[in-house]
Parts: C-alpha cells; sequence; structure tokens
C-alpha cells in the first residue's frame, strides 16, 4: 500500500519523515567529522527544498531520497575502510575554564 | 604461588567479564569467587556500579534538565523560550523535520534507540522527558 502510494501520489508525511530519520541514522556511522556533518546538511537542505512540491514531484522525489539514501549506505562502507586516524578538532570537548 | 596464580586468574576474569559488560551474576563460578578477597573486592567495586547505571530508571529532575539541555542547544531554538511544557513545533518554531533532528540529539544523549513509532508521538519537552524516564537503559 504504501509502495503504491508513494509510486502514483505524494508520499505521507510519516514516510517523509522516516526516511528522513533514515538518512540521519545512516550518518551517524561516518567516523569522519567533515563528511557526516556535509551528509547531515545536505540531507536536510534537499528535504527542506522540496517542501512545496505538487503531489508528483513529490513522489519522483521520495523515489530519488530512497535511491540516494542506498547511496549513503554504500559510501559509509566505503569510507569506513578510510576511517581518520585522529578526531577532528571539532569533535573534541574542551574543558570551559 | 598456587594462590598468586588463583588470584591472578581471578582478576583477569572481573577484568574481561567487565570489558564484556556481562552482568554479574553471584551464583555463577562461585566456586572460584568465594572467599578470595580480590575477586569479591573487584567485582563489589566495578559490577555493582555498572548494575546500578544499567539496570536503573534515571531521576526525572536529571532527565528533565538534561532534556531541556538537549532543546536548548538545538541551533534553531532560543533558549529562553524552552520549558518542560513546550511544544517543537507549537512553541518554539521548529518543523517537522527540526524536531526529528532533536528526538536524535536525545538519543544520541541518553544513548537509548527510540523506535520510529515512539518517536513520532514525542512532540513536546514533556513527552521526552516521560519517554526516557520510562527507558531503563537510559545513561
Amino acid at each position: 500500500m504504501a509502495a503504491v502510494g508513494a509510486a502514483r501520489g505524494a508520499p505521507a508525511a510519516s514516510e517523509v519523515l522516516n526516511l528522513f530519520r533514515s538518512f540521519l541514522k545512516e550518518t551517524r556511522k561516518f567516523a569522519d567529522y567533515n563528511i557526516r556533518e556535509y551528509i547531515k546538511r545536505r540531507t536536510g537542505e534537499s528535504f527542506r527544498e522540496s517542501r512545496d512540491l505538487d503531489a508528483a514531484a513529490a513522489a519522483s522525489a521520495f523515489e530519488f531520497g530512497k535511491k540516494q539514501l542506498e547511496v549513503v549506505r554504500r559510501q559509509s562502507v566505503v569510507y569506513s575502510l578510510y576511517a581518520p586516524r585522529v578526531k577532528n578538532i571539532m569533535e573534541l570537548k574542551f574543558q570551559e575554564s | 604461588m598456587e594462590r598468586g596464580g588463583r588470584q591472578l586468574s581471578s582478576m583477569l576474569r572481573g577484568a574481561v567479564l567487565r570489558h564484556l559488560q556481562i552482568p554479574s551474576r553471584p551464583q555463577q563460578g562461585a566456586a572460584g569467587f568465594v572467599g578470595d578477597g580480590w575477586g569479591e573486592a573487584i567485582r563489589r567495586r566495578f559490577f555493582s556500579e555498572e548494575v546500578h547505571s544499567h539496570g536503573t530508571y534515571l531521576n526525572k529532575t536529571e532527565v528533565t534538565d538534561r532534556v531541556l539541555n538537549v532543546v536548548k542547544n538545538f541551533h534553531k531554538v532560543d533558549p529562553s523560550k524552552v520549558s518542560p511544557s513546550s511544544n517543537f513545533q507549537k512553541d518554539l518554531g521548529l518543523d517537522s523535520l527540526d524536531t526529528v533532528e532533536v528526538v536524535m540529539a536525545f538519543e544520541e544523549e541518553f544513548g537509548v534507540e527510540i523506535p520510529d513509532s515512539e518517536a513520532d508521538k514525542i512532540v513536546t519537552c514533556a513527552d521526552a522527558i516521560d519517554f526516557i524516564a520510562s527507558q531503563p537503559q537510559a545513561k
């Protein structure tokens, strides 16, 4: 039902939010701070750009999003092979004096 | 010599168990532990705290403070508007995507997994506080 709905009309809000959540969960797997923050930012921007699409455009954007999620999944594997040895300075927590 | 070997093996065992985060069960391996001062001391020192931090509910005041802190630190929120009854969308001006991000931030702060069906129900700070206070594995 959900799959048919996505192919024909606009996806339900809950489906979109679940897709967004899946992106963020996948994003956590990237060890490199820069890559991780980039994907997070890019995900948010893309979802917000698609806010006011009509039904047909929203459906194709949703399908595109699902494909992009697979891309992120594959990339998380690739990047895990080249994980940085040291943390980015942005990740370090300094003691406030 | 024999005594030293026993001590060493029970220390190693304590360290390994601690590393694997296996909850302590007094009856398990009791023959090796009971009466062995070192094993007993190590077990009391490390396992009691661990059981405490993994198996009990967090204090509600602490949960409230930490939840509000997470919300206040979210970049789109005006910290002065945050209160336990704040609704993310109506009071704090967040959109539905921001709400998802805030709920993910709660997951990271408390080390819990919030299933999609529960995450959709969290729309106010109070919802988040209640959910986390009901999770024994929250830390």
